[in-house]
Order: structure tokens, then C-alpha cells, then sequence
């Protein structure tokens, strides 16, 4: 069962008393989320990531459409409980420190007051502030005020962690330890809910991702399905084909690329493959591997954001 | 949330100065105020009797006290305004706001934590004020005057549904300035629409503009009463009103029961308003 399930989920913001304006931010988005997976995101900027996340934890309140998280329709007290959220641009109380703020946030979670300090502790040191944790955060860097804020999205043990922009501002060593720890908590068999632009943060962590652009879902799936163009295979042969086998392939599939011992055809169907195979095998050359071809996550999104295809 | 928003209005600038300064009056009346040693009746502040020509019906405590709950009645206001007016629109500042709704809160128990705790924040000042005179007045002049006490925790009542009016307007505006402004501006309409029927009415001789501001005097919290009815409490007041005050002397509880109505009905739509809006 989706840990995460939305059905037709739609925003739209009015404004305006007198000439009314609307923005559609969500179109009837579909999605699901898998217990213990890290699920990512992706977008430019204004697509409705944001949007989505606030409407599961019902900052923003749907237009239509609905959803279920954690079993339990949208609105329900125990999702809020059961999650985690880092939001993006968050500003905590700046007369707190670090362990002021998770004893607020820790509180209004209904923790005791031990259990928040010993918790808080740990997360602080998990994090890299344990140094700082009497230092008020109106001190804090942004990369520092990023990791309390991890912390704090951890505090009360959530089944579901929803992120936002996690990384941002986060210096390079302290982007790899956030994605070490968001891979150590999916090995806890927790859900991560990653939304972000950073297409390279996402493809390093995510098993699955969706990419939305204005309001509407163009694709979900992992990043493997995701990236692999449509039935492009690469050959590695222990040897350069002969020109008679060459012509025979160009028959029946398209001749991509053909530098000696590597060979890249199109096909347009999956049983092609096999009739390229025995006829490579004919020519007497031997196959050392057959990998189908990926672009990289960045390639597919702005072509996809450019074409909009995959609606 | 409740002890975080009290602490939150400590320590804003506004009611530390509060704090400072009621303790310098405190601890002036501490030193200042005495009975004579000479016939064990006569009030000395400073060594100088107080109010000598007051008439023989008024009680100089009573008069001293007034005095002192007026003055800290008006500063608690204007501090308090300043102090407090600010905490329902830093809790909906953009990237905190989230913070909060993410929590295992419903939006009508955060707008209520934060609006009670800010009106606790000033309460509380105002109470250590008042209990610190009180004690001053009890261990200088043998006078344990109740009274002044009740009528603090009138005014403190007073300021919890006051702050219903604060509450809606900052929601709505997400100002801290405006709410400020407004706060100021409703003290002022309060005191106006108290004494509506000789200023306000005759501008306009209209039964519908009449009736119109009654129905504004009953719907929204009676400030301006219910900090004179609080006033009353302590004793008889001992200068001349104004000529619209026509009540009869003495405590009347109806401002507070007409203001509890409204201030729920505020609160009640401060709630409606906030559980349908998106941050």
C-alpha cells in the first residue's frame, strides 16, 4: 500500500477582491509514494513542488482532488504526527538556539521534555552542530540553519520525511553527508519525500522521481526508465563488423553510431534485438556487452520540460 | 505553544522596558511612601503629605491607587500593544508559518495559544506591577487593599478581550504596523462609542445610524468600559467624569459579559478565517 497516494490533487490560488485572478499551481496530479523509498521531485521553479508538499500536510488546502498519507485522508492530526518537513527558506525564532528551537518543535509534537533533550543531542551531533547547539540561530549560516533544520525534520522519529530543497546553500562535503544520512534513513526503512530542482542531488539518491512542470506530472519512474532513451542499445564487440553485416543490420534497424568495436543501433521494437545478436554471432565477432543507453537525468528534463511531452 | 508565545513576548524589547519601569516605581513608592510618625494616619510620600486638599469623602489610598491602576492601566496598553501586536504576524511570516502548520496542532488551537499567550505576556507584567504595589502599600501603610487587586484582574480581562480585536486584524493583515494602528485607533472608537449618545449621535439625527452604532457598541469588546467599570472596583472615583457618564457608580459587570460575547465571536471568526486560508 502507497505510503503516499493522491488522487486528481488540484491548487488553485485566487486573488483579488475586485478583478479576481487565479493561478492553476496543481492540475490533477496523480502520484504515489512507496513505503521506504526516497522519492524524488523534480521541477523548475513555479512547477507546484512546493505546492504539492504543502497540500499533503495541509499548509495549503486543496482546490479538489484528494489524497491519502500514512493511510489517513488529507487534514488528519496523526499525518502531521507521523511526518517530518523541512520547508524551503524556513526561518526559525531567532532569539532561540539550536536546542530551544527543537525543544519548541520537539513540544508541539507532544514529546517530553527528556526524551526532546536526549533526541536533540543526538540529531545536533548527527547534523555537525553539536558545537553550536547554545548559539542563537540568528547566527547561523544558511547552511547551518539547513542542517538544524534536518534535525528538526527528524525530531520525532517520522515515518515520512517530506524535503525541500534539503541542500540548498549547503556547501559540497555537507550536500554528501545529506545524502549519506537520507540513504542511512531509507536503509531504517524510512520514506523520503525530496522535492528539488538540483537534478544531480535527486539522480544520486532518489529511487523514483516525477518530474512536474506548471501543474502537471509529465513522467514518473525511476531514474533508470527514466533516462534510457527508447530502445537504443550499445554494443561492445571484440572485433569491427563486416561491411555485409553492417548493411543486413541497416535493413531493419538504424545504425546510431559505429566506431569500431563499439556499435550503437535504434531499434523500433525489443525483438529486434535478438535478430541483431545472431547476426553479429554469424559474422563470427563476439559480444563483451550490451547495455541499453541513458542520457543523463539533466538531458531528459529540459528536453521534457522544452517539449512538454510525456503528458 | 502557550509558554512559547509568553516567553517570545518577554522578551521583546517593548515589555522588558515595561518591566524595568514598573520596578523603578515599585521600588520609588518602597522608599517614598509612609504614614506619618507623628499621628500614624497622615500619608507621606517623600516626606510630604499626600493630597492634603482632597475632599473629606475620598479615601487617599483609594485615590493613590486609582491613580497608580490608571497609569499602569494606560502604559500596559501602549506597551503591551507594542509589545504583543506582532506575534500573530511573525507566526504567519513566510518559512514560519510552515514550521508551525506541519506540526500535530489544529490551526484554532495555535491562532488561540498564540493570541492567549500574548495577552499573558502582558498580563503578567501588569500583575507584578500591581502585586508589587499592592505588597508596597500592604507593608508601608498597613493597607491590604483587595480591591486594587480585583481590579487589575479586571483590566487584565479587559486586555484578553481587547487583544481579540489585535488578533483579527493582525490575521487578516499580516501587519504588525497595521495592527498596531488599528489597536490605537480601536482604543480611541471605543472611548468614542461610549459615549455615543452625546458625541457620536448628534452628528447625525438618523435612527438607522443610531441603531447602526449600538449594534457596533455590542458586537465589538467595550474597552473603554469595562477599564472604567475595572476602575470603579477600587473605590469611589474621586474626579469629575465626563458628561456621558450617566451609569451609576460602582462595579457593572455587563461591559465584561457583553465583550466575552464578542470577543468570542472574533475569536470564533479569526478561526474560520485562519483554518481557510493558505500559507
Amino acid at each position: 500500500m502507497p505510503i503516499v497516494q493522491t488522487h486528481r490533487l488540484s491548487k488553485t490560488y485566487r486573488s483579488g477582491l475586485i478583478r479576481r485572478s487565479s493561478v492553476e499551481a496543481l492540475k490533477a496530479v496523480s502520484l504515489s509514494v512507496e513505503p521506504g523509498e526516497i522519492f524524488g521531485l523534480l521541477g523548475p521553479n513555479g512547477a507546484g513542488k512546493t505546492t504539492f508538499v504543502k497540500l499533503l500536510l495541509s499548509i495549503v488546502l486543496p482546490t479538489s482532488g484528494g489524497a491519502t498519507i500514512l493511510g489517513e485522508p488529507l487534514g488528519a492530526l496523526v499525518i502531521r504526527e507521523k511526518s517530518g518537513y523541512l520547508p524551503e527558506n524556513h526561518r526559525y525564532p531567532q532569539f532561540l538556539t539550536a536546542l530551544q528551537v527543537l525543544s519548541l518543535f520537539g513540544s508541539l509534537h507532544g514529546m517530553k521534555k527528556k526524551q526532546i533533550r536526549e533526541k536533540s543531542l543526538e540529531l545536533l551531533k548527527l547534523v555537525g552542530l553539536e558545537e553550536w547547539k547554545s548559539v542563537k540561530v540568528k547566527r547561523y549560516s544558511k547552511g547551518m540553519l539547513q542542517r538544524l533544520g534536518l534535525a528538526h525534520a527528524m525530531l520525532n522519529d517520522p515515518e515520512i520525511l517530506f524535503l525541500d530543497e534539503p541542500t540548498d546553500g549547503v556547501d559540497p562535503v555537507g550536500r554528501k553527508e545529506i545524502r549519506d544520512l537520507l540513504r542511512e534513513l531509507r536503509s531504517k526503512g524510512k520514506t523520503i519525500f525530496l522535492n528539488s530542482h538540483m537534478l544531480s542531488e535527486v539522480e544520486a539518491i532518489s529511487d523514483r522521481v516525477a518530474i512536474l512542470n506548471k501543474g502537471e506530472v509529465l513522467k514518473v519512474g525511476t531514474i533508470a526508465e527514466i533516462t534510457s532513451r527508447h530502445l537504443e542499445y550499445e554494443f561492445r564487440l571484440d572485433r569491427p563488423l563486416s561491411d555485409d553485416t553492417y548493411n543486413g543490420l541497416h535493413t531493419f534497424v538504424k545504425i546510431i553510431e559505429k566506431d569500431g568495436k563499439i556499435l550503437v543501433l535504434g531499434l523500433d521494437e525489443k525483438n529486434d534485438l535478438n535478430r541483431v545478436a545472431d547476426m553479429i554471432r554469424q559474422d563470427g565477432a563476439f559480444i563483451e556487452s550490451m547495455t541499453p543507453r541513458r542520457s543523463s537525468l539533466e538531458d531528459y528534463f529540459i528536453q521534457l520540460i522544452q517539449t512538454g511531452e510525456g503528458k | 505553544m502557550f509558554l512559547f508565545t509568553i516567553r517570545e513576548a518577554i522578551l521583546r524589547g517593548t515589555l522588558i522596558f515595561y518591566f524595568a519601569f514598573a520596578n523603578i516605581i515599585i521600588a520609588f513608592f518602597a522608599i517614598a511612601l509612609r504614614l506619618s510618625p507623628e499621628d500614624g494616619k497622615t500619608i507621606l510620600l517623600l516626606g510630604n503629605p499626600v493630597l492634603p486638599r482632597l475632599p473629606m469623602d475620598f479615601d487617599p489610598v483609594d485615590f493613590l491607587l486609582i491613580q497608580l491602576q490608571r497609569s499602569s492601566t494606560t502604559s500596559a496598553l501602549l506597551f503591551g500593544v507594542f509589545a504583543v501586536a506582532g506575534l500573530i504576524p511573525s507566526m504567519l511570516e513566510k518559512g514560519t508559518v510552515d514550521l508551525f502548520l506541519s506540526k500535530p496542532l489544529s490551526r484554532t488551537s495555535l491562532l488561540l495559544s498564540r493570541a492567549l499567550g500574548a495577552s499573558t505576556g502582558v498580563v503578567l507584567n501588569l500583575m507584578y506591577f500591581a502585586i508589587g504595589m499592592w505588597l508596597v502599600f500592604g507593608i508601608n501603610l498597613g493597607v491590604w487593599h483587595w480591591k486594587f487587586l480585583l481590579s487589575v484582574v479586571a483590566v487584565c480581562v479587559a486586555f484578553t478581550f481587547f487583544f481579540s480585536i489585535v488578533a483579527i486584524s493582525s490575521l487578516i493583515t499580516r501587519s504588525t504596523g497595521f495592527s498596531i494602528m488599528f489597536a490605537f485607533a480601536y482604543t480611541m472608537f471605543s472611548s468614542a462609542i461610549q459615549a455615543r449618545e452625546l458625541t457620536l449621535f448628534k452628528w447625525w439625527d438618523n435612527v438607522v445610524y443610531h441603531r447602526t452604532l449600538d449594534a457596533i457598541y455590542y458586537a465589538t469588546p467595550q474597552l473603554s468600559d469595562m477599564l472604567e467599570k475595572a476602575t470603579r472596583i477600587i473605590g469611589k472615583l474621586p474626579f469629575e467624569r465626563g458628561p456621558w457618564d450617566q451609569s451609576p457608580a460602582g462595579f457593572d459587570m455587563w461591559p465584561f459579559v457583553y465583550s466575552l460575547l464578542s470577543a468570542s465571536v472574533i475569536y470564533f471568526l479569526s478561526i474560520r478565517y485562519f483554518s481557510k486560508q493558505d500559507f
